[in-house]
């Protein structure tokens, strides 16, 4: 009996092994055709034939991305585009806050292209060009920082700037703020530290209201203000500041327009200095929280993998049918034609 | 057909001895090699958890803005500002434990003495492994249970203005029944350990049954209820995701259940999950609170075992 079975089990283990290393032998054979290039024939984009090479279903491979949440549901919507147009690789978008995907980038040089809600600091270029990579940025659109409130808040509607600098440090009540307000605690939900929506916000609105010895506005001294505030919550994850602000007329938060555009049902948008968000004043920059959205990758990456070069170029050349059904505003043609030039300039194209 | 086998089995066995005291089997020196390394393995996989959380902390404590006595008694924990006080999460963590265990303690003794005192071996049968079910569920939905049930319910009843939408009382609630079953199933085994001769002894003295539950196997399991309890706040203070999902986000000192704080856990969670350099002071922090929460649930887990040794009762 006993024997049997350890007959049986090593005739098991010889057949795992044998068929294991079968596998690995098929494969490549089966991969290969997968490589020769497609011929271009109809396209989309711009139909000089040296671009053929980058449709998307010319090209193979993984794409690695990583960074703000804010750019998240934008370049969410690209990849499925792309993987749509016939792209076959895998596409990864990780939101996990654009300093994060910076250290993703630079630091480890993992990623291939890093998504951003700010311009990249000194600091960040320094690594990447540390560990030889040449940071290239391109803009894609315009976002409104929006500041929300519940539906069930019946008495904030506008605010200036130097009130929310108040709303998100010291003030306790919302009566602090302005008299006629409820004498009730401010609750704060707030992007966490390392996302560019924060960093935006400290640079905009905390640091000019918070100067420092030589009467300048100091953005040190305003991350301190805002992270000492009470009752304050942080998410890097937009969804859980919009259900906190949801969930009490007294609560308070700022993020993202696309994600106060999902849920503009249960949200109330505040007007900042007497000023709506919307893509006429975000695109003439009246709407004072406005700001530049990113996506970054190299020349050399994008010399090395052509399904990167094919992203961007997609990317770029789409955006403006998706950027408004996605929250956020179109970047002037200007600029996108500027990132373009930059993407011709780096695949040498 | 088990029991021919293991006559078969018994009847054969003198015979079999002589066989491997003879014969070197190569299949038998093998297995247990394989044993010793999985047991070598989760041993090795301990001390390594122990050394990496030993030197990170070491890393965070040795920082010249970081000080022992303030990282213990501070109330504000704000890493990126240079405040490090754990009180904040410490008295979360103590808010949704005091909480579980105040669900889970009351409701899982008296599953446990109605299954092993009351309960028909057919009822029995049936309810255990229904109740283990509630082990079996993921912790995420537990989480998403607490915020998108439990919460809108403490809400109706105390009202919008006093319980915020994440609060520590809802994840606390939803833990203690993630904790029942646990409570429940090793507090009915030692229940059941109780000898029969103590149970017929009480009847025989004229006894009702809910005395004997009561006053004599109760007490004379209390090594196994108290190891049960004991368990059961070690996996109150290391669960996570249940505290993620709906206790809240940012460190707030309160004592209040209705009021959103976050957990050490919870804290852990949210930093490691990617929105941190490794660089950073934030990130070397959390190791600090990792290691607080190992010596936490270590001790715990000694002294329960201190308690199981000490107050046994023997009746052989």
């Amino acid at each position: 009996m006993r024997k049997n079975l350890f007959v049986s089990m090593f005739v098991l283990v010889i057949a795992v092994l044998v068929l294991s290393a079968c596998g690995p032998s098929a494969t490549p054979t089966a991969e290969v055709p997968a490589n020769t290039p497609v011929p271009p024939t109809e396209t989309a984009v711009p139909t000089i034939d040296p671009l053929g090479m980058y449709l998307p279903d010319a090209v193979s491979g993984d794409i690695v991305t990583a960074g703000s949440s804010t750019v998240f549901p934008l370049s969410e919507r690209m990849s499925q585009r792309f993987s749509e147009e016939g792209f076959t690789g895998n596409l990864t978008i990780d939101s996990i806050g654009s300093g994060a995907g910076f250290e993703r980038f630079c630091v480890n040089g993992e990623t291939d292209i890093s998504n951003a809600s700010r311009a990249i600091k000194t600091s960040e270029a320094e690594s990447c060009r540390a560990i030889g990579r040449e940071p290239l940025s391109f803009r894609v659109g315009t976002d409104a920082l929006a500041v929300v409130v519940s539906s069930e808040n019946t008495f904030a509607t506008d605010v200036t700037l130097a009130e929310l600098a108040q709303i998100f440090s010291t003030a306790g009540n919302w009566s602090d703020v302005r008299p006629g307000w409820p004498k009730e605690p401010i609750l704060r939900f707030i992007p966490g530290t390392d996302s560019g929506t924060f960093d935006y916000f400290v640079e905009k609105v905390m640091a000019p209201a918070n100067l420092n010895a030589a009467g300048k506005a100091d953005l040190a001294l305003g991350e301190t203000a805002i992270l000492a505030a009470a009752n304050l919550q942080m998410s890097e994850d937009d969804n859980v500041l919009v259900q906190g602000v949801e969930g009490s007329p007294y609560a308070i938060g700022f993020f993202g327009f696309a994600y106060y555009q999902e849920n503009a049902g249960r949200l109330n948008i505040l007007s900042v200095e007497s000023v709506t968000p919307n893509e006429q004043t975000a695109e003439d920059n009246t709407y004072p929280i406005s700001r530049p959205l990113f996506i970054y990758s190299t020349a050399q990456i994008m010399q090395e993998k052509p399904q990167v070069a094919a992203f961007i170029l997609f990317y770029l050349t789409h955006v403006n049918d998706e950027i408004l059904d996605v929250g956020y505003f179109p970047a002037s043609q200007a600029v996108l034609d500027e990132a373009l030039n930059t993407w011709h300039t780096a695949v040498g194209k | 057909m088990a029991e021919k086998l293991n006559g078969l089995d018994v009847i054969g066995f003198p015979d079999r001895k002589e066989g491997l005291q003879k014969k070197h089997r190569i299949g038998e020196t093998i297995i247990q090699s394989l044993l010793f390394f999985a047991g070598f393995f989760s041993i090795f996989t301990t001390i390594g958890i122990v050394y990496e959380l030993g030197k990170e902390a070491w890393l965070f404590f040795r920082l010249p803005e970081v000080n022992l006595w303030k990282f213990l008694t501070g109330i504000k924990w704000q890493p990126h500002i240079g405040e490090f006080g754990i009180l904040p999460l410490a008295t979360a963590t103590l808010v949704t434990t005091a909480i579980a265990m105040l669900v889970a303690i009351p409701l899982g003794l008296a599953a446990a003495i109605y299954l092993s005192e009351y309960a028909t071996k057919k009822t029995r049968n049936t309810l255990k492994p229904v109740l283990e079910i509630l082990a079996g569920i993921p912790t995420i939905v537990y989480g998403y249970f607490a915020l998108t049930f439990v919460t809108p319910l403490l809400r109706s009843i105390f009202g919008n203005g006093i319980v915020e939408i994440y609060n520590t009382g809802s994840a606390g609630l939803v833990m203690g029944i993630l904790i029942l079953p646990l409570i429940a199933s090793i507090s009915e085994d030692a229940l059941n350990a109780v000898p029969r001769s103590l149970r017929e002894a009480a009847y025989g003295l004229g006894a009702t049954k809910l005395e004997v539950a009561i006053k004599i196997v109760l007490p004379a399991a209390l090594s196994g209820i108290a190891a049960a309890v004991i368990l059961g706040i070690s996996r109150a203070i290391g669960e996570t995701m249940i505290v993620a999902v709906a206790a809240g986000a940012g460190p707030n000192f309160t004592l209040n259940p209705f009021k959103g704080a976050e957990t050490m856990t919870g804290h852990i969670v949210r930093i490691s999950g990617g929105d941190l350099s490794y660089d950073s002071i934030d990130y070397n922090s959390i190791f600090a609170i990792g290691l607080m929460l190992f010596m936490l649930t270590l001790t715990l887990n000694i002294v329960s075992q201190r308690i199981v040794r000490r107050f046994r009762e023997m009746y052989e």
